[in-house]
Parts: C-alpha cells; sequence; structure tokens
C-alpha cells in the first residue's frame, strides 16, 4: 500500500475544543476509506502566503496514512471541499514511510545547547513569545521542538 | 579581461538530499526569486532530476498558500 499525506488549513480563530472536534471528524471521515492514520498533528499557526477567504492566518494541520479505497477517497476529497472549517486541502502521495511523530521534550534541548545554536534559540524563543499573543502557544512549541528545519522555515513563514 | 569562472554545482547533489519536502519553506525559498519566480536551471545549477522535483514542491507549496505565487514589494 502506499503512504499518502494530506496537509490542510482550518480558520485559526477557533477555539481549542472546536478545533479538537474538527480534527476528530476528519479523522472519522478518513477512516471511512479504511485508510490506517499514522500521524494526525497540528503543524502550527502560520500566515498564509495570499488570503484565503479573507484569512491572513491559518492553522495548519497534517494527517499521514497508508492506503484507502481508490473510490473512497474520490467521496474524502469531495467532503473535505465541501467543508467550511477547511480553508484549503491538498493530499499528496509519499516517496517513503512517515515515522510515527513523537513529541521531544524540552529540557533535554537546554542542556545539549552550544554557543553556536544560542543565537537561534533566541530567535525561536523570541518567535514563540509573539506568537503566544495570538493564542497558538501549543503549536509553537511543538515546531520548536521539531528539529531546526521547520523551526526556520516557519519564522520565514512568518516574517 | 579574463572570465571567472564560478563553479556551478547542484545543491541538492552536494548535500545529498533525494527527496524534496514542499514543507521546507526555507530550503525552497533559496530556488525562487524576490518576486516569487522559480529560478531557471542555468542559474541555480540544480542537476535536471532535482530540478523536475524542486518545481514540483514549489507549486504543492504555492498551492497550500504555503509561498506565493507572485510577491509584492509592498504590501
Amino acid at each position: 500500500m502506499s503512504f499518502y499525506e494530506t496537509l490542510y488549513i482550518v480558520d485559526p480563530n477557533l477555539e481549542n475544543k472546536v478545533l479538537e472536534k474538527t480534527i476528530d471528524e476528519i479523522g472519522k471521515e478518513l477512516e471511512k476509506t479504511k485508510a490506517k492514520i499514522i500521524n494526525h498533528r497540528l503543524w502550527g499557526k502560520k500566515k498564509l502566503a495570499y488570503q484565503i477567504d479573507r484569512q491572513k492566518y491559518g492553522s495548519y494541520i497534517i494527517i499521514q496514512f497508508e492506503g484507502g479505497d481508490q473510490g473512497k477517497m474520490y467521496d474524502y476529497d469531495t467532503w473535505m471541499r465541501l467543508n467550511n472549517t477547511v480553508l484549503r486541502h491538498m493530499t499528496v502521495l509519499l516517496d517513503e514511510k512517515p515515522e510515527v511523530y513523537v513529541e521531544e521534550k524540552e529540557p533535554q534541548k537546554n542542556e545539549t545547547s552550544t554557543d553556536t545554536n544560542r543565537d537561534n534559540e533566541k530567535i525561536s524563543k523570541q518567535g514563540s513569545e509573539s506568537s503566544d499573543k495570538n493564542g497558538s502557544s501549543n503549536s509553537e512549541n511543538k515546531e520548536e521542538k521539531s528539529g531546526s528545519d521547520l523551526k526556520e522555515s516557519s519564522k520565514e513563514v512568518k516574517d | 579581461m579574463t572570465f571567472q569562472n564560478r563553479n556551478k554545482f547542484c545543491y541538492f547533489k552536494e548535500n545529498g538530499i533525494t527527496i524534496i519536502d514542499y514543507k521546507d519553506i526555507k530550503l525552497l525559498r533559496r530556488f525562487v526569486n524576490d518576486q516569487g519566480k522559480i529560478m531557471p536551471r542555468r542559474v541555480t545549477g540544480t542537476s535536471a532530476k532535482m530540478h523536475r522535483k524542486l518545481v514540483r514542491a514549489i507549486k504543492r507549496a504555492r498551492s497550500i498558500a504555503l509561498m506565493p505565487y507572485i510577491e509584492r514589494g509592498n504590501e
């Protein structure tokens, strides 16, 4: 079976409970296609490169899954398109099996920090502080932990 | 007057990258100009194989609003 990934954007102003509910809903809809969900996580709130439905920001959510019935996948795609909370979505074929996403713990990172990446850390902390005001502290923390590449990229998107 | 020969090299081959992720905006940003246009292979020196993958990644990133289709100077 092939592995796929769906990235979708939802309204960033949703409350946490509503957001969780929609994530659950979408997960259930995907499971109807007999797909095995590997990861389903919030990637974070990001600035959109262009406005979608007059929104300047969006919460990005990633689902990585295996297989699914071809015919039903089409239904899933249509359902996603008709879903009003989803601003935009895209399903792509993955080249290799995705790894199960595990959140790394923060204290380890502080211990291992060297002089060279201290500056980077400062910047990322500033970034997370500013986004805390926007009310997405959880997602930002995740990003901070998940490798420097993601961190850097998200920063640029914000800029 | 002599021409200085700047050696062009494929960024991906040099760094051993075989898969380009469309979510890695920091990487993709290197290969577009300030207008957001994809830079030609003759400028970046990317190998043909990786350029094809790169173009696909950039277009995917655009369609999901991670990268702009066009970037204007001042908004």
